[in-house]
């Protein structure tokens, strides 16, 4: 098995906005004016580009995501830029780290579009289920007080959903639904599977280990990494006695690789200083709506922010992600050296963040930083044939005419109505003497002769 | 990392031990005194866990009532509190808890919004009704401040309309974790109540009904709830009219309690039962 597995998320940022120190926030308020549709038209385009280019490097996963209302990250609706992709690629399996329940009206509305994903890419989707930043409640006037107990009622339907014949009723605190039914269900059995990213939620951590989701870490010192995936661990075994694998134990750390040390820094330190000062950019009181965590976990928060003199990640300096290890960059021996340290540490086997985009990076920056980690770096964690997982799998459903006709048969066959009691197949109902024969079948005595 | 009990902190100045009182399933923290018209005091979305100057002026001429709203104060946050309705449910059960009767009631800011609400459906309990710089409402234009997108300083600022260094008293202290969390928690049981919408759109066609003897105390220059609020609340409230206590921002019964309490108190006792 691969000791590692390689996944790139590409924000899509919007960089041409003013600096930080012009702005209340790059997020909720930052003014829309700002952003030029024929600007964005070329940055999708690139971004599209490299996303698919994932394929082909070898990648074991790309993700994509869901913010709103900011510069960071131009991925309002995650399921979109997933369909582009699954219609771009073949076998790349591709996780959708939104979709955030809170922000949808309707959690059947997630159940539907992920299944019809997942059916349409022959089961290469991976679900995320996410609740959204605080900044999400502040865009989408969504209380964040009940925001907890909403996700988990939204949550256990999506599952319900998925895994119990339909149609069945949902009688909830936030949903109430006679019908419960949805078309169509997903190709992954009994669901796909599902990561739930964190940022420090002991709740969280509990949560996806008690479910055996995959946890992934979202954007901390490596300290703070390693702390929330041997709790994970810990939680596993102690309270709900297994061993999680390490597909389960995941985390973000935005990587950038170059030909030699000094050169990966010379290329990664302006944008991943955009990225973090910039694109971060946001005043905690949207960071932190009142109710979105209890009194208990705001003070702990509080707490360990005030004890541990945590900054907030838009003051880190280029200096802190490197020296706090919140992000890797360097030769490839440095990021192989960094990347086995932190698996020994930690027991991960999931990277997120494994070169591609971060910031403003021109595209052939991005695309230079995924060929030098696919071909210099990945290889090392694998064994000698160098395949990333899925290639080392036959795909979940056929991919051509023959296979499929030869093994999926239907458990029904369509039928229409000719007269009283005669049905024919309408596939065949243009041959006449198809529905000669169908009527002379129900015209035969029951039983036959 | 700090596992010390959540405890309630007690305000530097003007803390008063309160009194309890069960009402359904929970016990409210108030605080009386006075004699005369019974009157229900309902706070604003902060400023709790005091007697202020302004209640000691309102108790010297009538019998002053002031419990903490559930989820302020020392007064629990239930499950149960999604929303107006049950507050106004809740403030009913108070009032029979007291056996009050016939009552006049003030609302401060949020708690003026809460005191319409409860006129709204149960006008025959109210002797007078006073709403001082009350939220509720929604003017085109003249939004009330966000609250929620703001550090607490700027809301401070806000309040006082920049002399809020004159009232450190009345303020949290933003430096004690104690008083931190304790803010944080009043305001999830505020933004709970008006996250979104921060206004009860139903309001403007239901007002109009209520004809409870009704006092708008607007400040000179309010920064919280716009100006205009006030004058909103008058013209559609059947018997309603407005007094605006002069050199006052949205923080008018801290700034001015004998002018403010003396324009009440007269209201009140004009209306008594």
């Amino acid at each position: 098995m691969n000791k590692l597995l390689f996944y790139t998320i590409n924000f899509m940022p919007y960089p041409f906005v003013p600096p930080p120190e012009e702005l209340e926030s790059a997020w909720v308020t930052i003014p829309n004016s700002h952003y030029d549709p024929r600007v964005g038209h070329r940055l999708y385009t690139d971004y599209l580009e490299e996303e698919i280019a994932t394929e082909r490097f070898g990648y074991d996963g790309v993700l994509v995501n869901e913010h709103h209302q900011n510069a960071y990250g131009n991925m309002p609706s995650p399921n979109l830029i997933a369909s582009y992709i699954i219609a771009r690629t073949s076998r790349i399996p591709v996780g959708i780290i939104g979709n955030a329940l809170n922000l949808y009206h309707h959690p059947l509305r997630v159940a539907e579009e992920v299944a019809m994903l997942d059916v349409i890419s022959g089961g290469r989707i991976i679900s995320g289920l996410v609740r959204g930043t605080g900044m999400e409640y502040f865009s989408y006037g969504e209380n964040p007080t009940w925001a907890r107990e909403k996700f988990w009622e939204a949550h256990d339907l999506v599952i319900k959903a998925w895994t119990e014949p339909g149609p069945f009723e949902w009688e909830g605190e936030h949903f109430h639904l006679r019908y419960v039914n949805p078309w169509p269900r997903p190709l992954q059995q009994p669901h796909p599977p599902i990561w739930v990213p964190g940022v420090g939620s002991l709740e969280t951590v509990e949560e996806a280990a008690k479910r055996r989701y995959t946890f992934m870490q979202v954007y901390a010192p490596r300290w703070l990494l390693v702390k929330a995936l041997q709790l994970y661990r810990q939680i596993a075994e102690e309270k709900y006695g297994y061993t999680p694998s390490p597909y389960q134990l995941g985390s973000a750390i935005p990587t950038y690789v170059a030909e030699t040390d000094e050169q990966a820094h010379r290329e990664a330190r302006p944008h991943l200083t955009w990225l973090f000062r910039n694109g971060l950019q946001h005043p905690e009181y949207f960071a932190f709506p009142p109710g979105a965590m209890s009194k208990k976990s705001f003070r702990n928060f509080l707490g360990t922010i005030i004890e541990k003199n945590i900054k907030p990640l838009y003051r880190l300096t280029y200096e802190d992600l490197i020296e706090q290890e919140y992000v890797i960059v360097g030769s490839p021996d440095t990021v192989i050296e960094q990347l086995e340290r932190f698996q020994e540490q930690s027991g991960a086997g999931v990277i997120v963040g494994a070169g591609g985009q971060w910031g403003a990076m021109p595209s052939w920056m991005a695309m230079k930083n995924m060929q030098i980690m696919a071909e210099e770096v990945m290889p090392h964690f694998r064994p000698p044939d160098g395949k990333p997982i899925w290639a080392r799998e036959e795909p979940k459903v056929p991919t051509t005419l023959s296979e499929q006709a030869a093994t999926v048969k239907p458990a029904l066959a369509p039928r229409i109505r000719l007269d009283e009691d005669t049905y024919i197949d309408p596939r065949i109902g243009h041959l006449p003497e198809q529905v000669e024969a169908a009527r002379a079948r129900a015209a035969a005595p029951a039983g036959g002769e | 990392m700090s596992n010390a009990p959540a405890t309630t902190p007690r305000p530097r100045r003007f803390y008063t031990e309160p009194r309890w009182l069960e009402v359904g399933e929970i016990r409210v923290a108030y605080r009386r005194r006075g004699t005369g018209e019974p009157t229900l005091f309902l706070h604003g979305a902060g400023g709790t866990r005091m007697w202020l100057p302004f209640y000691e002026r309102m108790a010297e001429s009538v019998d002053f009532i002031a419990p903490e709203h559930p989820g302020f104060g020392e007064t629990e946050l239930p499950e149960w509190l999604r929303g107006f309705d049950d507050l106004v449910l809740h403030y009913r059960d108070f009032a029979d808890a007291l056996g009050l009767g016939r009552f006049h009631v003030v609302g401060f800011s949020l708690g003026g919004w809460i005191a319409a609400e409860l006129a709204v459906f149960y006008p025959e309990r109210l002797a007078s009704m006073t709403l001082i710089a009350p939220a509720g409402l929604h003017l085109p234009g003249k939004p009330l401040v966000d609250l929620f997108a703001m550090p607490p300083e700027r809301v401070a600022g806000l309040l006082f309309n920049g002399q809020e260094a004159q009232y450190l008293d009345y303020l949290p202290d933003g430096t004690n974790l104690d008083e931190i969390v304790q803010a944080y928690g009043e305001f999830t049981t505020f933004a709970r109540l008006a996250w979104s919408p921060s206004h009860d759109p139903k309001l403007p066609r239901r007002l109009p009904a209520v004809r409870v003897p009704t006092l708008v105390v607007g400040a000179e220059d309010d920064r919280i709830v716009p100006n205009e609020h006030v004058d909103r609340y008058a013209e559609l409230l059947p018997d309603a009219r407005v007094v605006r206590i002069p050199g006052t921002a949205h923080g008018l019964i801290m700034q001015e309690p004998d002018l403010a309490a003396a324009e009440i108190v007269a209201f009140i006792e004009g209306n008594a039962r």
